[in-house]
């Protein structure tokens, strides 16, 4: 009897072993262990051994039946792991395959542009300020301190509607208007950003561009606060290591007037093509607030003082982006404008 | 202006190199745009003599010229005539090169071997005298040395550009005193003192000013006796590298003097001027003048003029005229230096369209002191140059002498503006450099009185500039303002822009700015009626070109544009929008200022997304703006939107859409015709939208409103029906929601189909509906109730369930 139980065990445990698949083994489990299987039928044939065996025969019968059962588990084990794998196997998926498209979208690089000055600004306390693109000529020259027959006219070269309204050469109107719509409170801390028009066009001017024109007025404002102002604004918008300089200039709306460089941003002012081997590159006028204009908006020059500025932002898109030509900014070209996305 | 450094150490010497120089400048406010220097370098090319000339033994037309050039005489074959013997002239040995990269080589010329070139001053690169001329060199010239230094080769041009407040620095002398003050150096004024021994001026000329406003000073000299030929070669060289073509000794005279001081000079024929009379008044209706460029004007009254007590014979300080033109013959000249209005002088040079040395000078002001300077310098140097007698006396007719301004000023002002702290004497010190004098009143102010070349200094603020920029602008300190914070820094229009930007980018848009001004036949190409507001643009009066001729009254020309410059590039997937301002004119002309409405404007064409390997591509049609537009509203929670179908007079006739807010008009969406397509160059659809930013941002909420998560779940059924293709898709779900009432919480249609299994003239549509209860959950029975309800709405409309 405990040769049969032997020889049924080297069995079982082969076929186990053999088993290749689930269902293989499932057979397997039941020829041996079912209940009508083997193990069952030689433990129904115990009748036929001697009494004093059966205890002990009983015994290796049911370590036999856990033992194979536990064979069946890892087998099983076994078996799942690898169809695991073969599905694994099947669910390859190529890395390398294109990704599912996204289109993204993109701000114009000039809206970028005017976000990012925004911020710096608005940071620093200033208030938005608007203005119309069709001006009259009273804002747009007159109150700016620019007569009729000022040779000063002849700086910008105007778009004219009638002889009393043109498109504005210079956001410095939105300076007037908004001096005008304040007067007398104080301070007055604006940015404006916006539309310009003037009769040029080439690779370096376009008929229509953008300024940023800002004011500040209040009691006690000085030339050193547009020096800080401006430095900060410089910094925040290409880098902490930036070095401004400031040159005397002119301008009919301010008085003392600054020209304002920032060390080349192509070679770090050692010069290059672009700033003309001189290291520097010009990026706005600026100045302190011509008399006559306070007085004209509102404001008594004896009590207050303010400084303005302005800057032409496709200059600075330009030497941000490293773009050589400013009518790109408009052919809204999208091999042009994707490369922003 | 550009200044010779050459020329310049006459009147200062900076101790400096021309480059050191510059930078002073430039940062002291007088921008020095480049350093150019003058002229090419000849190594090769020397001084020789010509010490003897013979026919060429073969050609009558060519000279063999024996050429002393100190280390061996060479027989040059020349085609110039104009030397003699004793001559010294430029000669380019073999191995030479002369500008344009020829290179100087020994050439056998009809049979004679010619060991080298006589040049001519253009061979040397000089804007002087014709190809057949040799240039003759000074006979100081020593034998063996190079030309080119002979010929000041290798000075520095400063080229400035100025702001029109500084005309002074348009004269050597004012650019000397700006650079004496920025470097304490002396400024040398030139030898101004003529010997006049002729006859007095006065007996042979009257002058008159009929118009002292347009001409408040004239003055007149005269010399007599002159011989008209080149002035020499100094001169000529000093005036080519100022920019000036030398014409004959007189002329090249004035303009010299004109560059030296700054103040224009003409000179008159005085024979030609027959009647011995100056007199300066208004051009009268009808008069002409043939000015020396040969043009005859037509004169009004307007213009000031010159004239001889009948004719005009110049166009006052702009341009001489012809008949009493320096010429050939000319023996005797009158030299004008006058003072003219500065406007009327800039209205007659755009009228006229010459603008030029003289007048750019007359309108932005001329030291008043230079008018004598000059008339004694002009005089000196035609005595000394053309061999003229001066005749005795000045006419000056001064009808409102210039005063010195003088300007009081506290130094504690300049600080305070400057944010400095400069002491008096620091101040005192920095204007006394400028030349300004500064008397200290006791007072705690300072009293101080401008030159007159600086005419642009007249009130304080004007010192404050002049003390901070000589100071250094760089010294000023760097503060940041203080003051008040201010609030609202952002406009609520600014931020429905900003974020309906966001949203566009986010679909996948992407943003174009495109010119506010248009082609006005593109209005016509979008086929608007006359009557359409949008036909009455805002006409430019001076644009560049047809192109940019009127203002635009809506963003779709601009678009369609871009769509046609990207389509014609093979980008055929495109996905636009641009913001910004479209102008509409009350009544035209325009008679105040225009309404400038900030409009939303959308454009699509080609696939979406862009064909690719794993997701479909679609037409980008009107649902794909669509899409985008009802994220947009979603997110400024804007509601009761409905899109109205609307023919446009550029549209596709069926679909085109008003797009309403709460019954109100906002914009439209739509299929650009495909014949107006066509007109732009397009052959593929594109859809288009506009919208009113303005009447956006009235309805727009920006802060979100957020309602707490449902408590009880919520079931889910689809629907299919089949319906009538003409009852319109918003009416079934508007059908859907009134029949299921509150229990109804999401209606989304996912399906549509046409064709096989359904109907002529239908159409399916499959929704799926979401049910849910706020206060707990609903029963199986409840959704079965409301969704029989739902159903028999729909029944009404003439749906059927689809099997």
């Amino acid at each position: 009897m405990l040769e049969k139980l032997k020889e049924l065990e080297d069995e079982a445990r082969g076929k186990i072993e053999e088993a290749n698949d689930l269902e293989e083994l499932k057979t397997v489990k039941v020829r041996f262990l079912g209940k009508k299987g083997e193990l069952t039928k030689l433990l129904r044939s115990l009748g036929s051994v001697p009494s004093e065996e059966r205890p002990v025969i009983g015994k290796k019968a049911n370590a036999l039946r856990e033992e194979l059962e536990r064979a069946i588990e890892r087998r099983e084990q076994v078996l799942q792991d690898a169809q695991r794998r073969e599905r694994w196997e099947k669910e390859r998926v190529d890395v390398t395959l294109p990704g599912r498209p996204v289109t993204v979208g993109q701000r114009h690089p000039l809206t970028m542009i005017i976000d990012e000055i925004k911020e710096i600004f608005t940071g620093l306390g200033f208030q938005l300020a608007y203005g119309p693109d069709i001006e009259t000529d009273y804002y747009n020259f007159e109150a700016l301190n620019i007569p009729a027959d000022h040779p000063a006219r002849d700086m910008q070269d105007s778009f004219y509607i009638t002889d009393q309204y043109l498109l504005r050469t210079h956001t410095s109107p939105v300076q007037i208007r908004s001096m005008e719509r304040q007067a007398p409170k104080l301070p007055v801390r604006i940015i404006c950003l916006g539309k310009v028009y003037r009769r040029d066009d080439d690779a370096t001017h376009s008929p229509m561009f953008h300024q940023c024109e800002g004011l500040v007025v209040d009691t006690d404002i000085t030339f050193a606060d547009l020096k800080g102002t401006l430095d900060s604004f410089a910094r925040e918008m290409f880098g902490p290591e930036q070095r401004v300089r400031f040159r005397p200039s002119f301008f009919p709306f301010t008085e003392p007037s600054a020209e304002v460089d920032i060390s080349c941003i192509m070679c770090g002012g050692k010069g290059c093509r672009t700033c003309s081997y001189t290291g520097w590159l010009e990026i706005l006028g600026s100045g302190m607030v011509h008399p006559r204009v306070l007085e004209g908006s509102g404001y008594n020059p004896r009590e207050v003082t303010g400084f303005a500025f302005g800057m032409g932002v496709e200059r600075i898109a330009m030497l941000k982006y490293g773009i050589g030509d400013l009518r790109l900014f408009f052919s809204n070209d999208l091999r042009f404008l994707k490369q922003f996305s | 202006m550009r200044v010779s450094y050459e020329w310049l150490k006459e009147y200062i010497d900076p101790g400096k190199s021309a480059e050191e120089v510059a930078d002073l400048l430039t940062l002291s406010g007088v921008e020095v745009e480049a350093v150019e220097t003058f002229g090419p370098s000849l190594p090769s090319v020397v001084v020789g003599e010509v010490k003897g000339l013979e026919s060429h033994p073969g050609r009558s037309n060519l000279t063999l010229v024996d050429t002393d050039i100190g280390e061996e005489t060479l027989k040059i074959v020349c085609g110039a005539k104009n030397m003699q013997v004793g001559d010294k002239v430029p000669t380019a040995r073999p191995g030479a090169e002369l500008p344009g990269g020829r290179i100087i080589e020994a050439t056998d010329i009809h049979g004679v071997t010619s060991p080298g070139m006589i040049c001519s001053a253009q061979e040397l690169g000089l804007e002087l005298g014709s190809e057949e001329e040799i240039l003759i060199l000074d006979r100081a010239s020593k034998i063996g040395d190079p030309v080119d230094e002979l010929l000041g080769f290798g000075d520095k041009i400063l080229v400035l550009e100025l702001t029109p407040d500084r005309p002074d620095c348009l004269s050597m002398i004012g650019v000397a005193h700006e650079i004496a003050a920025l470097t304490g150096k002396e400024v040398k004024m030139p030898r101004l003192t003529p010997p006049a021994t002729g006859p007095s001026l006065e007996e042979s000329l009257k002058v008159a000013i009929v118009d002292s406003e347009l001409c408040p000073r004239y003055t007149a000299r005269a010399v007599d006796e002159i011989t008209i030929g080149r002035s020499p070669l100094w001169m000529q060289l000093r005036l080519l590298k100022a920019g000036i073509r030398p014409i004959n000794n007189v002329v090249d005279i004035t303009n010299y003097v004109m560059w030296e001081f700054g103040q224009p000079l003409h000179a008159f024929d005085l024979d030609l001027l027959k009647s011995g009379e100056i007199l300066v008044r208004r051009a009268q209706e009808g008069e002409n003048v043939v000015t020396l460029d040969g043009v005859e004007r037509k004169l009004t009254p307007e213009a000031l003029v010159i004239t001889d007590g009948t004719r005009p014979v110049a166009l006052a300080g702009v341009m001489g005229g012809e008949d009493t033109e320096i010429n050939d013959s000319t023996k005797m000249v009158l030299i004008e230096a006058a003072a003219f209005n500065p406007t009327s002088i800039r209205r007659t040079a755009r009228r006229y369209n010459l603008p030029s040395e003289a007048s750019q000078r007359f309108e932005k002001g001329v030291n008043p002191e230079a008018v004598t300077w000059s008339q004694d310098r002009a005089a000196l140097l035609m005595h000394e140059l053309t061999g003229g007698t001066v005749l005795r006396g000045l006419i000056d007719q001064n009808e409102a002498p210039v005063q010195e301004t003088e300007i009081r000023i506290n130094p504690e002002k300049i600080n305070r503006v400057l944010g400095l702290e400069l002491d008096k004497d620091m101040v005192v010190d920095l204007l006394s450099k400028l030349g300004f004098a500064v008397n200290d009143n006791q007072e705690g102010t300072l009293d101080i009185t401008v030159p007159l070349r600086r005419g642009d200094v007249a009130i304080e603020e004007d010192i404050i500039e002049e003390v901070a920029r000589l100071y250094g602008y760089d010294k000023i300190p760097v503060t940041l303002p203080r003051g008040e914070l201010l609030g609202n820094v952002k406009s609520y229009d600014e931020r429905v822009q900003d974020l309906t930007r966001d949203v566009l980018t986010a679909c996948g848009y992407h943003e174009c700015i495109t010119y506010s001004f248009i082609n006005p036949s593109t209005l016509v190409r979008l086929r608007f009626p006359d009557d359409d507001p949008r036909m009455k643009p805002i006409p430019v009066q001076n644009p560049f070109s047809e192109e940019q001729a009127v203002m635009r009254t809506t963003l779709l020309p601009g678009l369609l544009k871009t769509v046609q410059h990207n389509y014609s590039h093979r980008e055929l997937n495109q996905m636009l929008f641009e913001m910004g301002a479209v102008f509409e004119a009350q009544s035209l002309p325009l008679e105040g200022l225009p309404e400038e409405r900030m409009k939303l404007g959308i454009a699509v064409t080609g696939q979406i997304p862009e064909p690719n390997w794993v997701d479909p591509s679609r037409e980008a049609d009107f649902f794909a703006i669509k899409g985008a537009l009802e994220a947009l509203f979603k997110r400024l929670q804007v509601e009761e939107v409905s899109f109205v179908p609307q023919t446009m007079p550029f549209g596709h006739p069926a679909r085109c859409a008003l797009i309403k807010i709460e019954g109100r008009v906002v914009g439209y969406l739509g299929q650009v015709h495909p014949d107006v397509a066509e007109a732009w160059e397009i052959d593929q659809p594109v859809t288009v939208s506009e919208i009113d930013l303005a009447l956006l941002c009235e309805k727009a909420n920006l802060v979100p409103r957020v309602a707490p998560l449902p408590r009880y779940p919520a079931a889910k059924r689809d629907l299919a029906i089949v319906v009538p293709k003409e009852i319109p898709a918003d009416k079934l779900e508007k059908a859907i929601r009134e029949a299921g009432g509150v229990l109804v919480s999401q209606v989304k249609m996912f399906d549509l189909y046409e064709g096989k299994q359904i109907p002529e003239g239908k159409r399916s549509l499959a929704y799926s509906i979401t049910f849910r209860r706020d206060e707990g959950t609903l029963t199986e029975a409840e959704i079965n109730r409301t969704q029989e309800k739902i159903q028999n709405a729909l029944f009404e409309l003439g749906a059927v369930l689809r099997s």
